[in-house]
């Protein structure tokens, strides 16, 4: 018999005969329970074991399409009871009995009718518009996401760093209260992975230095990774030493209990302002998913041993010793319960689905909202926060460090709730001193020192932006994004997708990246490889080639992110940060002229930039230092070839202003493109296709090689060169147009 | 044959009209002490009698639309039509009703006793009659085929945002009842078109309840009617913000917290009781309890919002109904028949 019949079995057998576990170690009273808190908290577990029942049984008639259950988990139902119903809680994949319990803490929710249409994929499922299975409620703040691999604890910490923050940068509408806490729930084996481990560490670091985290961990600990055991003990000896952060056990097998640690613990949570870490035991029941046989890992003994200590049979213990409900009393709740689920399952399943591709891709980028106009900053004010030295900088043409540095500043006072966080961007303003005196000016809550934690410093932004304060956290260097990208990818990109639009995460990443610092750093700091964030769907990519581009792209990001409530990558070339130059030394090329707010001059996302409009014999499509060599090659093909090439600058890389493109070189002969990423998995393979697919056949390429970037002379190698560009234009004109 | 489930809705105020006249007579000949119970409390209070307003020979709308007449009334036949339903044939899965009708529905619940039902709904009824505070009116945000009208629903909600003094009562289908003050209720009415022949229609001796304007009701309430006239319900009920009170789960306290305080003074939403129900119980039929059988519109409006059995439309509806009923409203003969015999079934 399946073992999902058999604990269904086992539970009516027992109670019928009264043959019940207790761990009753704590009283009704002592947990602060009454009893109508105990008949509420086992109707929620009931409600999502039945859930799990039926889930299976809507697999098996073709309905359902998931069937990863909460059984065995259903006491953190009592966790739920224990907090607030607005303190946010990002919570793990077998948390049914969580949301279940919340939702009956808010008049008017559906929980059943929520999870039957998530389990069956139907189209007006509330969270996630039946794009996929996840638990979540805007009503319950309850943000969604996967959770499968602990990839949502690094934003949990930031939300909780948020509340303490939104005290001093006051946003407009933080939907977080300020004597709220955040929740973050996970698996035993879950806590393993590095993401875990980091916020972990991130929580302790923050807490070690009296900074605010209430933050509630709760690990729910069922002794198996899918097939793998823990260790014994293995999740309290890694946690209970930790700096900063209170370790506290409960039994989730007794609501009871599980209850009464989770209040004391949340509220000293609340109270303290300090992380805490609630270890849940509970047993895993049926196996990990539908298809999973357990007996293929575990003994006869085992299975059974674990299917003995099924929380519903302690709860049901409870109600019968409080004299709140005889055994038949429970039988027949339980059963009814069924039946309910069984018949709205009925009429769940038949809802519509989603069917097109458009159906599917629909909440990928979020829906615009409403923000209200924000008065800029007082002539005076603004006087007063530059220095004197700055404002008679602003004079003269500067190089790129220095426009992106008046650009933040003037973001920063034009709206009090961005936040900059990041490795060494406030005491030392930054590694190439992009952030310089920012840090002074805004003080360190809107400038922040962050640990050297790249999943922390992205999940600090995501959990910012569920506070609506808008960070800009910047990457270090391009190449220590790699280890936390999925906090973008599986993430903050994502978060649309699984909730229909109806929670977003804004954001503007500043990642300083791309090659030709010259004989500096080598691969480390100067990863040309974007490829990873290419392909992200919904995700903006701005990269500017020159400082004017790069103030008005960074303001017109702000504005994407304020308005449009965009995920966006703002991607800095190191190496044109200092860069004064285009053609000869001493010839301020390359030097731009403060764009001040009250100039009108924008460049909106898709804008892409163009010299030589006219020229029509060659257009060169580029960005970044493939631009600026561009422009370089450009006059030497004038003057050497009598050459008339076009240099465009994408500007924006994701998405590719592809129809901008078309336009600008429709009346060029032949296209160049320099892409001074790989040619593999580059821009410069999407910009050949959309050309080619375009019937554009006139079309070459120099892009860099697939290396890594080297230390030392010959640091451009790899890289496309101003002389390579010229040899591959010359190349292309001589050859016959096709 | 296995019992059909039923969600049972109690009607509100203005059910007990001038084809309502009789009504406990004619079906509820066997429950004469139930009315003459109440009856003896009312005549102590120096109220009239029901079964003789009941039985009068003309139906007069000053004097049976008053509170302190049309609560009982309605009470005493909304809740004697609940026992009546066929027991062996329907599985009473929950209870709940609209504005008014959320006292019925804690008596068929169990919530209250019926003469503690009667004594709650009779109280209320003569605070808000002494009072009068303000008074309700009708439009609806659906055509004559219960199609939305685009806009229709936010039109009137920016209407109640602009006026001083106005509010949304009750959320009623594709209609919304707004209340608020004499003053407030006359700009409305000018500036609401004229629709469908009778909207915007005021509502006769209706205060303006669901609205703050009743802080004085509530609080009247309170003082009169304690928390212990209340007990755990047999049955869930669904109240007027969707919310589910499970039996042996209700804390006593916020149940008369609610239903004298909350329920009195915030919109009542109708239509999100309704959708709880469909989603939550998801039960074979409803069994709407007479008088009358005006709250059957609002209700299959609600369904039809909701898509509920893949209805779309008026059409759809009035099919299902003529296939095989799920809407038993119990003032209407054939459909009673249904519900108290169990017959027929689809």
């Amino acid at each position: 018999m399946d073992r999902a019949e058999i604990v269904h079995q086992n539970f009516l057998t027992r109670v019928r005969h009264g043959d019940l576990p207790s761990t009753a170690l704590t009283t009704l009273a002592q947990a602060d329970l009454t009893p109508t808190d105990l008949v509420e908290l086992f109707h929620a577990q009931v409600l999502s074991r039945q859930l799990d029942r039926t889930s299976r049984h809507l697999q098996a008639k073709g309905q359902g399409f998931y069937t990863i259950g909460s059984s065995g988990h259903e006491g953190n139902a009592a966790i739920a009871w224990a907090l607030r119903p607005n303190d946010m809680a990002f919570l793990h994949y077998r948390d049914a009995a969580f949301q279940i319990a919340r939702s009956r803490q808010v008049p008017g929710q559906t929980p059943l009718w929520d999870m039957l249409l998530s389990f069956t994929a139907g189209a007006d499922d509330p969270i996630s518009g039946g794009r996929h299975k996840v638990l979540g409620s805007k009503t319950l703040y309850i943000p969604p996401q996967t959770s499968t691999i602990a990839s949502h604890l690094p934003k949990a910490v930031g939300a909780a760093y948020s509340i303490g923050l939104a005290r001093k940068v006051k946003p407009s509408n933080p939907p977080l209260s300020a004597d709220g806490i955040v929740l973050c729930s996970f698996g035993d084996a879950s806590l393993n992975h590095s993401t875990a481990q980091g916020a972990l560490n991130t929580a302790s670091w923050t807490a070690y230095q009296s900074t605010p985290l209430p933050l509630l961990f709760v690990c729910e600990d069922n002794g198996l990774g899918i097939s793998v055991k823990t260790p014994k003990d293995w999740v309290e000896a890694s946690v209970s030493t930790r700096p900063g952060l209170r370790y506290v056990q409960c039994d989730g097998l007794d609501v009871v209990a599980t209850f009464a640690a989770a209040r004391e613990t949340a509220e000293w949570v609340r109270k303290r302002k300090k992380p805490a870490f609630l270890h849940m035991r509970c047993v895993r029941l049926y196996g990990h998913a539908g298809p999973d046989a357990a007996s293929a890992y575990l003994s006869k003994v085992e299975i059974e041993a674990d299917e003995a200590r099924d929380p519903l049979l302690f709860t049901a213990r409870r109600l019968i010793d409080e004299g709140v409900m005889t055994p038949a009393e429970i039988a027949a709740a339980y059963e009814a319960e069924g039946a309910r689920v069984a018949r709205a399952a009925e009429t769940a399943a038949a809802r519509p689905k989603l069917k097109s591709a458009n159906d599917v891709i629909a909440s990928l980028i979020p829906p615009k909202r409403e923000t209200p106009e924000r008065p800029r900053p007082s002539a005076n004010i603004r006087t007063a926060t530059f220095s004197d030295a700055d404002i008679r900088a602003m004079a003269e043409p500067q190089h790129m460090a220095k426009l992106i540095n008046f650009a933040l500043t003037d973001l920063l006072l034009e709206h009090h709730d961005i936040v900059l966080a990041g490795e060494d961007i406030g005491r030392k303003g930054g590694v190439y001193g992009v952030t310089q005196k920012l840090q002074k000016r805004f003080g360190a809550h809107r400038v922040v020192d962050t640990l050297l934690d790249e999943q922390s410093i992205l999940g600090l932004g995501v959990g910012l932006a569920h506070n609506d304060i808008l960070a800009i956290p910047e990457i270090q260097f391009l190449a220590y994004l790699h280890n936390a990208e999925d906090q973008l990818r599986g993430e903050a990109a994502t978060l649309p997708f699984f909730s229909n639009g109806q929670y977003t995460n804004p954001i503007v990443v500043r990642i300083a990246g791309l090659g030709y610092q010259k004989g500096f750093g080598g691969h480390f700091h100067n990863d040309n490889s974007i490829a990873v964030m290419r392909d992200i769907p919904g995700l903006i990519i701005a990269c500017p080639s020159n400082g004017r581009d790069a103030a008005l792209m960074l303001r017109e990001c702000v504005r994407l992110a304020r308005e449009e409530q965009r995920l966006i990558v703002f991607l800095e070339p190191i190496a044109l940060y200092m860069t004064r130059d285009l053609h000869e030394t001493g010839d301020g090329g390359w030097t731009f002229d403060y764009p001040t707010p009250t100039d009108d001059a924008t460049t909106p996302i898709g804008a892409i930039g163009t010299h030589n409009e006219a020229a029509t014999d060659l257009a060169i499509v580029s960005y970044a230092n493939g631009y600026y060599l561009s422009r370089q090659a450009e006059k030497i093909l004038h003057k050497e070839d009598g050459v008339n090439a076009k240099v465009i600058d994408l500007r924006w890389l994701a998405p590719l202003p592809e129809q901008a493109l078309l336009e600008a070189t429709k009346d060029c002969k032949k296209i160049l493109i320099v892409d001074e990423c790989r040619r593999t998995g580059s821009q410069s393979e999407a910009l050949t296709t959309l050309f080619l697919e375009n019937g554009r056949i006139d079309v070459a390429r120099v892009a860099a090689e697939d290396s890594f970037i080297a230390t030392g002379p010959a640091y451009g190698a790899t890289l496309p060169s101003r002389d390579g560009i010229i040899a591959a234009a010359r190349a292309l004109l001589k050859e016959p147009s096709r | 044959m296995s019992r059909r489930t039923a969600v049972v809705i109690a009607p509100g105020r203005g059910v007990y009209n001038a084809s309502e006249l009789g009504y406990f007579n004619r079906f509820h000949q066997d429950k004469s002490d139930l009315i003459k119970g109440f009856d003896a409390v009312r005549a102590a209070l120096g109220q009239e009698s029901l079964e003789r307003l009941d039985g009068a020979a003309r139906y007069a709308v000053a004097k049976f639309t008053r509170g302190d007449n049309a609560s009982g009334l309605i009470y005493t036949c909304s809740y004697a039509d609940f026992l009546d339903i066929d027991r062996d044939a329907f599985d009473i899965v929950a209870a709940t009703g609209n504005s008014m009708g959320w006292y019925s529905a804690l008596a068929c619940a169990g919530a209250l006793s019926a003469d503690n039902g009667f004594h709650v709904v009779n109280t209320m009824g003569a605070i808000m009659q002494d009072a009068l505070i303000g008074g309700q009116m009708i439009y609806p945000f659906v055509d004559e085929d219960w199609r939305e009208i685009d806009g229709g629903r936010h039109a009137l909600l920016k209407l109640i945002d602009e006026t001083p003094g106005l509010y949304v009562s009750i959320h009623l289908g594709g209609m919304l009842v707004l209340a608020g003050t004499p003053e407030a209720l006359d700009v409305a009415e000018k500036r609401l078109p004229r629709v469908q022949e009778r909207y915007p229609m005021r509502l006769a001796n209706h205060a303006a309840f669901h609205t703050k304007l009743q802080r004085p009701t509530a609080e009247k309430g309170r003082a009169t009617l304690p928390a212990s006239l209340f007990q755990q319900p047999q049955t869930p009920l669904i109240d007027g913000r969707g919310a589910v009170w499970l039996p042996k789960a209700c804390d006593l306290n916020a149940l008369w917290s609610y239903t004298l305080g909350a329920q009195v003074i915030e919109p009542y939403d109708f239509t999100r009781a309704i959708t709880v129900a469909m989603r939550e119980f998801a039960p074979d039929v409803f069994i709407l309890l007479g008088p009358g059988m005006t709250l059957g519109g609002a209700t299959a409006q609600s369904m039809i919002a909701d898509g509920w059995r893949g209805l779309a439309s008026k059409s759809d509806f009035i099919d299902m109904q003529k296939k095989a009923p799920r809407l038993l409203a119990m003032g209407a003969p054939e459909q009673r028949g249904i519900a108290t015999n169990g017959a027929p079934q689809d």
